[in-house]
């Protein structure tokens, strides 16, 4: 490995760069500027401003870098981490946002420093997940972001629930992960490599015992479905969603997941499969029915969270399983196998960002000023307050996927991925989930419009927080409408790299 | 039998002992020094192994480090002086049956897989391959380990430190 | 009797894996619980270490064992930190009672 290579290389990991320098930016002004601790928020737009320059600038190189032995590298970068890596960001960017006008996180103001530094350490895991095409990396990143996840969820301290979230997240997080080294570890000894493109042609040789494999395989899908929040690996997601501060619920729900997927796409598709042919179709090695498992954990992570989600009182509770429903719709785009599916998944996220998050946001400002997130407290709050109750219902309704929002034309991308492998019974089996969690979000606005309540409590919006809402909406609203260059975006990003 | 199998069931016996004992034992004192013992013995199997800086940083990290903390853990959250420190577990038949099974099955699976196997020597020091591995191969994971390290500083921190009283 | 091979190694990692997969399942103090996962790290060690020395793979097993030991410090590190903050609000460290976010 030679210089002039080095910096070669370098220039595939710059987005990941930006980020690490971010950090100990964060870090050396929190220990510089210990009184004022206001400049920590500008810092971290400028880093998340500069590392999606980079990012941008990345879109158009597809290589892999840093090769352990062989050609191909640990880390991989093409459009499909453009893509994904651009979701993480506009998430950061939001969270940021959040994080200023969260009274949670105004009240631990001493500690902002170390906050930004361990969301930044979030960024820089799922970076390097998003990219990794070797195992071993895949591990330490997700570990990376893991323990960064693992202090935010206690991070306020405010609340007993606040450290029981932490606790929660760390014990079954450390356990899956553990799981997964196992895994790898057995991979490794069957084919003396971790990385993706020689374990797929190792895997090509027939010298290996597929139960080993099999059982090897099951371990680590444990640890990325802990991640992704898919049955059953999902039992952590209520109660840490519930217990986090709401910011860093919102980041969980939408950036970590997103990084999920990523991961499980590209080792599936990397790992996995020995010919694409040309209508986008996957040929998958004979380890398992792959199509079957995949159509059980979907079909199972949908119902468990729809229904789970029909009894709960506490918002937060219930987007979290709302949440866990999403990912089961997710995996529909997943279960397909093909590249149409991958960019019905991408499509999805895109939208999934901006609804969700906007649903979470309207949820904070309104429990900043009263204090819960139950949802009796919402009783008659859609007239005291009619511009968050008509922002809520938008966000609401295109989470359950009803046109004319941008929730409706993701699932139906979805939808036309599945009726294209002629899976109807799947689909009917979604769109009943879907019609199942019409009736837990129309309840909160049944709540918020249709139950009087005596005293009249006004929530004071800030304009930018205003603003944010107002644009969150509109863009639901609008690529509802005008969705060609969000689908054409996910369609080119979708060309998975692949030899 | 040659000197290496008996040092190599020496060691194995008291890393699974020492690990059977941890997990059963009821005094979580004693399940902290009994962890001792484990590590030492996969210590000594690295050893084995020619994984002589490894076994040293086996030793290091996991016993001198690693299992520190777990003691402090262990004495900051229990008052050992005068209670009695029990930690309660159920179902504990079912569990044993269960991963019993489940070891069964693992150790069917490790024995009857076809590993690869190829002869090589074992090399008399591997100091010096691993430093230039360290910092040319994996230089990548290396210095993602080092900011990994960073965040866990700051992250474990921020989380153990007590809360100053807002003003 | 046999000469240690690479089985012999893996039957001693596959036992250290159940007794660490059973102390997770059945321990309820959340340190006994991180005792249980440290035996499933180190279980995952052994395997790369082997297969390293007898697959001829080269260093490479070993350096990924010495990543999961660092690795294992810093989760150690986060981990016991998040117990003592656990301890000072509830005053246990007993997972099972911590239960609080239940509908």
């Amino acid at each position: 490995m030679n210089i002039a290579n080095f910096s070669q290389m370098l220039s595939f990991i710059k987005p990941e760069l930006a980020v690490s320098v971010t950090i100990l930016v964060v870090v050396v002004f929190d220990l510089i500027f210990n009184k004022n601790k206001k400049i920590i928020p500008y810092i971290a737009l400028l880093g998340i401003v500069v590392t999606g320059y980079y990012v941008i600038q990345q879109y158009a190189l597809s290589g892999t870098a840093f090769p352990t032995s062989g050609k191909y590298g640990m880390v991989t970068v093409d459009a499909f981490a453009s893509f994904f890596k651009m979701i993480v960001l506009i998430a950061t960017l939001c969270i940021v946002i959040f994080s200023y006008y969260s009274d949670e996180i105004i009240k631990t103001q001493g500690r902002l420093g170390e906050y930004y530094t361990l969301i930044f350490g979030m960024v820089l895991g799922m970076f390097v997940m998003i990219s990794a095409s070797d195992l071993i990396l895949i591990y330490l990143s997700m570990e990376l972001m893991s323990l960064s996840s693992y202090v935010l969820a206690g991070f306020t301290k405010l609340r007993t629930r606040n450290s029981e979230a932490a606790l929660k997240y760390l014990i079954y997080g450390a356990i899956s992960s553990g799981l997964m080294l196992f895994g790898i570890s057995l991979v490794y000894g069957m084919t003396g490599t971790t990385n993706l493109y020689q374990l797929n042609a190792a895997l090509q040789g027939a010298d290996v015992n597929l139960y080993t494999v099999g059982f090897a395989l099951i371990l680590i899908f444990a640890g990325i479905g802990y991640k992704i929040s898919a049955a059953p690996f999902h039992f952590w997601t209520p109660d840490v969603y519930e217990g986090a501060p709401i910011s860093i619920t919102a980041y969980l729900s939408v950036a970590s997941k997103a990084a999920g997927f990523a991961l499980l796409m590209r080792f599936l598709k990397t790992t996995f499969v020995t010919y694409v042919d040309p209508h986008g179709s996957w040929q998958l090695f004979n380890i398992f029915d792959w199509q079957t498992l995949l159509i059980l954990i979907s079909v199972l992570t949908m119902t468990l969270g729809n229904f789970a989600a029909l009894w709960q009182d506490n918002l937060k509770r219930m987007l979290a399983y709302s949440s866990i429903a999403h990912a089961g719709y997710m995996l529909l785009g997943v279960l397909v196998l093909t590249n149409k599916g991958v960019s019905a998944v991408m499509f999805y996220f895109f939208v999934y960002l901006i609804m969700n998050l906007g649903a979470f946001f309207v949820v904070m400002i309104i429990a900043n000023k009263i204090g819960s997130e139950n949802i009796d407290d919402y009783d008659g709050l859609g007239y005291s307050s009619p511009f968050l109750g008509v922002t809520f219902g938008i966000f609401l309704v295109s989470l359950t996927g009803l046109p004319p929002t941008a929730g409706f034309i993701g699932k139906l991308n979805l939808f036309v991925a599945l009726l294209d492998k002629q899976m109807v019974v799947v689909a009917v089996i979604a769109v009943i989930n879907s019609v199942v969690s019409l009736y837990y979000y129309i309840r909160v606005l049944k709540h918020m419009f249709l139950t009087k309540r005596d005293e009249k409590i006004s929530i004071p919006v800030p304009m930018p927080a205003f603003l944010f809402i107002l644009v969150m909406a509109t863009t639901t609203i609008f690529f509802g409408i005008y969705f060609t260059p969000i689908t054409s975006w996910a369609q080119n990003a979708a060309a998975i790299l692949h030899f | 039998m040659s000197l290496y199998d008996v040092i190599f069931y020496l060691f194995a016996l008291v890393t699974l002992v020492s690990a059977f004992m941890v997990v059963t034992t009821k005094n979580i004192v004693h399940a902290a020094f009994y962890l001792l013992f484990t590590f030492f013995g996969v210590a000594g199997i690295y050893a084995l192994l020619g994984a002589d800086f490894i076994a040293v940083v086996q030793l290091m990290v996991y016993v001198g480090g690693i299992l520190v903390l777990i003691l402090f853990g262990v004495m900051l959250t229990n008052k050992i002086t005068n209670v009695q420190i029990r930690s309660g577990s159920t179902n504990l038949v079912a569990a044993a049956v269960v991963i019993g099974i489940f070891a069964g099955a693992l150790l069917t699976m490790m024995l009857n897989t076809r590993w690869l196997v190829n002869p090589g020597k074992t090399l008399i020091t591997t100091i010096p391959q691993i430093g230039s591995l360290l910092v040319k191969q994996y230089v990548l994971i290396f210095e993602l380990l080092g900011i990994l390290l960073l965040i866990a500083l700051v992250g474990a921190a921020s989380i153990a430190r007590k809360e100053e009283r807002e003003k | 009797m046999i000469h240690v091979s690479l089985t012999h190694y893996l039957v001693v990692s596959a036992f250290l894996f159940s007794f660490g997969l059973y102390g997770v399942v059945t321990r309820k103090n959340a340190v006994m619980v991180l005792m249980g996962i440290e035996l499933i790290l180190n279980s995952a060690n052994i395997n790369f270490v082997a297969f390293s020395k007898f697959g001829n793979y080269g260093l490479n097993g070993q350096i990924m064992a010495l990543f999961v030991i660092i690795l294992a410090a810093a989760e150690a590190a986060i981990a016991l930190a998040i117990v003592l903050n656990i301890y000072k609000t509830f005053a246990h460290v007993d997972v099972d009672k911590i239960n609080n976010l239940k509908e």
